[in-house]
């Protein structure tokens, strides 16, 4: 998911539980039965999960724009470090690792 | 929420949360419920009062009880536990209490009394090694006495309660036999 989806699907999650959750309440206290209230935000519960966890398209709408691999040409810091302290000490040394 | 396992997290945890809310919020509304029962203790027959070798008073009652306990459950009602017992005041020990009949209420529909029943209000006497206290286990003679009815209220979410119902005015036999 980019960065976009993950705020949406974060947004829709907390909108689809406490809307459950006030739905399965006003459902079960007008009638009369806690057991109704239990099934329908059981129901809601998993209704969010098939929302918002699944990596949908709408989540990837606005794509990440990765950094070109320039870096990759140049050996690392450490590698450089390694071919220097090779240099001053002559064949003797070995490489650390 | 940039993985599939972090987002199961998050929903699980905040469902669990909201629902705690959520059953919270439904055993407040109970303070909104007026309840409205009707209580009916009578004594049809009351037995000889016997006096026991270690001490004890016996005496038998028959008893008509009933009750309509319907208005005392609300849908976040689990379940009534009624007794019914015997009450009086002693100077020695101040409240004393007797339970005569208990019940299990489960479902609204089965919250209507109506029964005759026999028990036995058995006075117990306190023994400290080998001498009872003087005044206990002979003190049921003449004694005036409550009838009251309890109900324990279990809730299914929420504070266990229990409310009562008295009936005063009755009276057992002065003397033995």
């Amino acid at each position: 998911m980019d960065w976009e989806g993950q705020k949406l699907a974060e947004q829709l999650m907390q909108y689809f539980l406490l809307g459950s959750a006030l739905l399965a309440f006003l459902t079960g206290y007008f009638t009369s039965s806690y057991r109704t209230m239990l099934y329908i935000y059981l129901a809601g519960v998993v209704l969010t999960f098939l929302v918002a966890v699944p990596n949908w398209p709408c989540y990837n709408r606005h794509k990440f724009t990765w950094l070109e691999p320039e870096y990759a040409d140049k050996p690392s810091q450490r590698v450089i470090a390694r071919q220097q302290a090779a240099g001053k000490k002559g064949t003797k040394s070995q490489a650390k690792r | 929420m940039y993985s599939w396992i972090l987002r199961v997290n998050t929903v699980l945890t905040l469902s669990v949360t909201v629902l705690a809310a959520l059953c919270a919020v439904a055993s407040m509304t109970d303070g909104l419920h007026r309840p409205s029962p009707a209580v009916e203790l009578k004594v049809l027959n009351v037995g000889p009062l016997e006096r026991l070798r270690n001490g004890d008073d016996r005496i038998a009652l028959t008893l008509s009880i009933k009750a309509d306990l319907e208005s005392v459950f609300t849908w976040n009602t689990k379940q009534l536990f009624v007794f019914v017992a015997a009450e009086y005041w002693s100077p020695e020990e101040g409240f004393n209490q007797i339970s005569l009949w208990d019940t299990i209420i489960e479902k609204k529909e089965n919250a209507k009394i109506d029964q005759q029943i026999k028990s036995k209000m058995l006075r117990k006497a306190t023994r400290v090694g080998y001498f009872t206290y003087p005044f206990q286990g002979k003190d049921l003679r003449g004694r005036d006495f409550n009838l009251t009815m309890y109900w324990n209220v279990m809730p299914i979410s929420g504070a266990f309660f229990t409310d009562k119902a008295v009936v005063p005015g009755f009276q057992l036999p002065i003397s033995y036999n």
